[in-house]
């Protein structure tokens, strides 16, 4: 790649050629604010905020929209920057509302951080402001099933506009109206329909779009880790962040808060759809397996691991005795890699290589609706590792961009031949596709003995023998390899469950209560083995793949810190008065209330 | 002698916008026929000669401007006419499209030949609905004579003109804003580079040249660079409009070559016949409302690019507004601002921002409510705008109030210790209301 050379406040920058000077500013860390510019959209250069001076330019310059020259001299830290800057910073708030305190984008806003960084120290505003839908709260009106829009807040980058129309293929933003009166809309307020519609909470740069699933939540310090996770949710295995929520001092652990995109130019960009960031409260909600269970009687009842493995052994050893393909496994492709070639060992171990056709692999698929010329699809496939599953030698009915193929496993199951199926299902609830009829055997008594190794009670569960709670995705350190064939590690970010475990330790675990000798006593060592079985391919380097631990995220209220405080106590002067909507001041004459602020008229 | 008029010798008399009457006396489409026997590469040489500049408001040589269009392309190139004639104070391009239409279909035509288009568009704006019945009918009848079409005068040159009326923008006047508009986009500038000549209408090369301007072409066809060169001073040649309006006699567009005077253009007979009611002149805004004013003592200057711009203000549209001293200049600010705040398009911070917050401020100072420190703070406020904006949208709507501060601030000063109106003069209209909800 060719690249070129410029100063930048008189350091040398070297960038490929055909970058921004605004990019080369950010690539070198030296701090520009912008708003219409994000990476993954065009170039709109209407915020004006990211203005320098560049030498031999006789006006000031959007560093967004001009590219590096071979010895281009820029300034922005000149006089003139800092004076016309600021002026900038005083027009974006003129209009937009100071209520950060109620704003869900408040400390991880960016014309917040970059107004204190850049802004003049007060406003010479003093008109009341622009009001489209009401102040405050009030001001929030739908914006499709998703999203919320706060028209008051925009500051009109369009950065929605444009993702909508390059990213999502549908552009079903736009602007109405000019000028000072300018408003972004929906045909017929309609609101965005979109599988992709989070990303516009991300591309916002304030607090006008927001989503419902997040508002009012959380505040980004009530947040204060982030874990790098993979999505599972489909076979594209977008990198994403699932947000920690700290939980009060009192109560143990965290809590997943909200998942985002993690930008990876060789899959996700930085984008996420719908389904993978919204589907989430599964992980935590109510329907989790804790224990394992026994069934007692029409009832499954709770008990303790060494209560239950015995018996999993002896129905296996029992029908693996009479007739080792009686024995079937009935495996998620929610599955890690880990999982599967624990899986793969016991079942090597225990009847030979040639026995992997007793494992059929399932997934569901759903067809999604996006628009023709969307640059984001979402595949059909709503599981992260047939690809993993097929590398590992297992059949996998039509590959990772077909249907799985249960047909042999049915008919053994429905023809009586099956004594003892094992289900691995770490997936939300229908990760297993449609699956009634192993149900409908097991209460039939076709299929005497049904094990289910699983994180929600399903009905799949309600039927089983067994019940052996295990870890879904973002409570295990795992690999998936999607649908490009890319190996990619999912950390950990949350413990799973109650008594819980790792699906890999309960298989490790189920492996020696059938006289396996295996020793694994962490995934690390699961990954070790993996590569050195398979010398050669994509998973060679799977011992040395490194997890995230959570990290302090990044994006801390600035004003927490002391010496931007005397900023935020001029700001919120600005505030609107409170109003006399209180119960108590109903009925007290207006001249007794005090106003919280003298008017400067 | 007496300047012979060029392009509105005929516009009075009934029949002149007809093609009989284009054909009998202005040698019509004999132009055409004589830049179609020439190669495009000497069309251009001869209007660079001539220096010939845009009439909209830049006076950028227009011989270059065609130079530009990108050449070695596959890609179809265009001229687009910007017929959107909306600066306050101008109205000279309607006058020409409705009165002498043909001239401006035949310099379409010269020009499309000139850089190798087809096609050529006539963006009109959205008021201009009558002038586009006159413009559309009369290029019908073009067509029908074979001046427009499929192989024109048999020299295998195709030329087609489209009308395409605006909704009403003042913006979409912006050249590439007024791309966007023909595009069927919002009449939004773009950002520049890549300019039109490169990536213009549909990301093709496009030259977009004002009415006036090419009404221009065909007289320099047939007469020579030469004689359209010594109808003005240096650089300033050939005939221009100026479009003058205010407190004169005989408000009007008036035909006149770049040696006239703003006194002769404000005093002469042939022109606006003095001020009206023998009032005193107060001030002269001379190339429509984007630009700053020019006093009493500057009135010898000649109405030329080059001299307005020497006495401190720029010719642009030749839109000359001539105030007498009934007009309060804080008004004039506000009536101004009233327009610019209304026409910003709203793509960029500091013009949708800094153009309301300027209307308010002055309408606050023009009511007497104003304090001391709204002055600084109106020059300040226009200072953030001028120069930061993506088109110069932001310095037209600026201008109004830093020229009027910096010209008149004891006006302001007065109505701020007042705390009234100083001048109010009884033939103001009400304060202007918006359409709409603003």
């Amino acid at each position: 790649m060719e690249t070129v050379t410029l100063t930048i406040d008189g350091r040398p920058v070297t960038v490929d050629k055909g970058k921004t000077v605004l990019q080369a500013a950010i690539e070198s860390g030296i701090s520009v604010p912008y708003y219409c510019y994000h990476p993954g959209l065009g170039v709109d250069g209407s915020c004006r905020v990211c203005i320098v001076k560049i030498e031999k330019m006789p006006k000031l310059q959007t560093s967004c929209s001009t590219t590096c020259a071979d010895g281009m001299v820029v300034t922005t830290r000149d006089e003139d920057v800092v004076k016309a800057r600021a002026g900038i910073f005083e027009f974006l708030l003129v209009n937009h509302p100071l209520d950060c305190p109620v704003c869900d984008k408040g400390g991880e806003c960016p014309l917040q951080d970059f107004s204190y960084a850049f802004g003049p120290a007060e406003s010479r505003m003093d008109f009341p402001r622009r009001v489209f839908d009401g102040e405050g709260v009030k001001a929030d009106v739908d914006f499709g099933p998703t999203l919320m829009l706060n028209r008051n807040r925009c500051i009109l980058c369009t950065r929605c506009v444009r993702f909508m129309r390059e990213v999502e293929g549908d552009a079903q933003i736009g602007i109405v109206d000019r000028g000072n009166g300018s408003e972004i809309a929906t045909f017929r307020e309609e609101g965005v329909h979109s599988l992709l519609s989070g990303n516009l909470m991300d591309v916002c740069p304030v607090g006008a779009i927001t989503t419902r699933d997040y508002r009012f939540k959380s505040r980004p310090w009530d947040n204060p880790n982030v874990v790098d996770t993979i999505c599972t949710r489909c076979s594209k295995g977008c990198s994403t962040s699932a947000w920690l929520k700290a939980k009060p001092e009192w109560a143990r652990g965290s809590q997943l808060i909200r998942m985002t995109p993690r930008y990876n130019p060789a899959v996700n960009d930085y984008w996420m759809c719908d389904i993978g960031r919204f589907g989430y409260h599964w992980i935590e909600g109510e329907q989790r397996l804790r224990r394992p269970m026994v069934r007692r009687g029409s009832a499954l009842e709770s008990c303790a691991w060494h209560d239950v493995l015995p018996k999993v052994r002896e129905q296996i050893q029992q029908a693996g005795t009479a007739d080792p393909s009686s024995v079937r496994f009935l495996v998620s492709a929610h599955a890690a890699t880990e999982e599967l070639f624990v899986l793969r060992q016991t079942i090597d171990g225990l009847m030979g290589a040639d026995a992997r056709g007793s494992v059929s692999l399932t997934w569901a698929r759903s067809e999604k609706t996006q628009p023709a010329g969307t640059r984001f699809v979402v595949p059909a496939t709503d599981a992260p590792n047939v690809r993993g599953a097929h590398d590992l030698g297992f059949a996998v009915g039509a590959g990772h961009d077909g249907a799985p193929d249960l047909g042999a496993l049915r008919a053994a199951v429905e023809g009586g031949r099956v004594r003892v199926l094992y289900v691995i299902d770490p997936g939300p609830d229908g990760s297993l596709g449609d699956v009634a009829w192993v149900a409908a055997a097991r209460r039939a008594g076709t299929l005497p003995f049904l094990v289910v190794q699983g994180v929600v009670r399903h009905d799949l569960v309600e039927a089983a023998d067994v019940v052996l709670p295990g870890a879904t995705s973002t409570e295990k350190d795992a690999l998936y390899t999607n649908d490009q064939g890319m190996v990619q590690p999912s950390s950990r970010a949350i413990l799973p469950p109650g008594e819980a475990q790792e699906d890999w330790r309960i298989l490790v675990s189920v492996a020696r209560a059938l006289g396996l000798s295996l020793s694994y006593d962490s995934s690390d060592a699961v990954r070790v083995a993996l590569a050195a079985a398979m010398p050669g391919t994509a998973y060679a380097g799977a011992g040395a793949v490194t997890f995230s631990r959570p990290i302090p995220s990044r994006n801390w209220l600035q004003a927490s810190n002391p010496s931007e405080r005397w900023k935020w106590d001029f700001m919120f002067q600005d505030l609107p008065p409170v109003k006399g909507h209180s119960v108590q001041m109903e009925g007290v004459p207006v001249k007794d209330i005090i106003p919280l602020k003298p008017t400067q008229a | 002698m007496a300047y012979e008029p060029v392009l509105t010798r005929y516009v009075r008399e009934p029949n002149s916008f007809t093609l009989e009457h284009y054909l009998q006396h202005q040698r019509g489409y004999e132009g055409l026929r004589t830049a179609l026997g020439r190669a495009p590469g000497d069309i251009i040489e001869q209007v660079k000669a001539s220096g010939l500049r845009g009439r909209g408001g830049a006076g950028f040589p227009t011989g270059l401007k065609w130079q530009f269009v990108l050449k070695d392309t596959p890609k179809p190139k265009y001229i687009c006419c910007n017929a959107d004639e909306s600066e306050p104070g101008t109205f000279k391009d309607h006058v020409l499209m409705e009165r002498n239409p043909h001239l401006l279909i035949e310099g379409c035509a010269i020009a499309c030949y000139a850089i190798g288009a087809k096609v050529a568009y006539i963006y009109i704006r959205g008021e201009f609905y009558h002038v586009q019945q006159v413009l559309e009918a009369e290029i019908a009848k073009a067509y029908a004579a074979g001046y427009l079409g499929k192989n024109i005068f048999g020299s295998g040159f195709d030329c087609d003109v489209f009308v395409h009326r605006g909704a009403g923008a003042y913006e979409a006047g912006e050249e590439t804003a007024l791309i966007e508009s023909l595009e069927g986009k919002r009449a939004q500038p773009r950002l520049k580079p890549p300019f039109p000549a490169v990536a213009g209408l549909y990301q093709c090369p496009t030259a977009v040249n004002n009415v006036e301007t090419l009404c221009n072409v065909p007289p320099i066809v047939l007469n020579g660079a030469e004689w359209f060169a010594a109808l003005g001073p240096e650089k300033n040649g050939g005939p221009k409009l100026y479009c003058v309006s205010g407190h004169v006699k005989r408000p009007g567009v008036y035909e006149a070559t770049m040696h006239t005077t703003l006194r002769e253009l404000i005093y002469d007979e042939r022109f606006a016949g003095g001020m009206l009611d023998e009032r005193p002149l107060k001030a002269i805004i001379p190339g429509g409302s984007s630009v700053p004013l020019l006093l009493p003592d500057e009135l010898d200057t000649p109405a030329s690019f080059d001299h307005v711009q020497k006495a401190g203000s720029l010719l642009g549209s030749a839109g000359m507004i001539v105030l007498n001293d009934t007009v309060c200049m804080v008004w004039l600010a506000q009536n101004l601002l009233h327009f610019y705040r209304h026409e910003s398009c709203g793509k960029c911070t500091p013009c949708r921002e800094g153009g309301d917050w300027l209307y308010k401020l002055l309408q606050r100072v023009e009511s007497g409510e104003g304090r001391e420190k709204d002055i600084d703070l109106l020059y300040g406020v226009a200072s953030n705008i001028t120069g930061k904006t993506l088109c110069a949208f932001g310095d037209a709507a600026a201008t109004p109030v830093l020229t009027t501060i910096a010209r008149f601030r004891a006006e302001f000063e007065a109505h701020v210790r007042e705390g009234r109106c100083t001048i109010p003069a009884e033939w103001r209209a009400r304060q202007p209301m918006l359409a709409g909800h603003h």
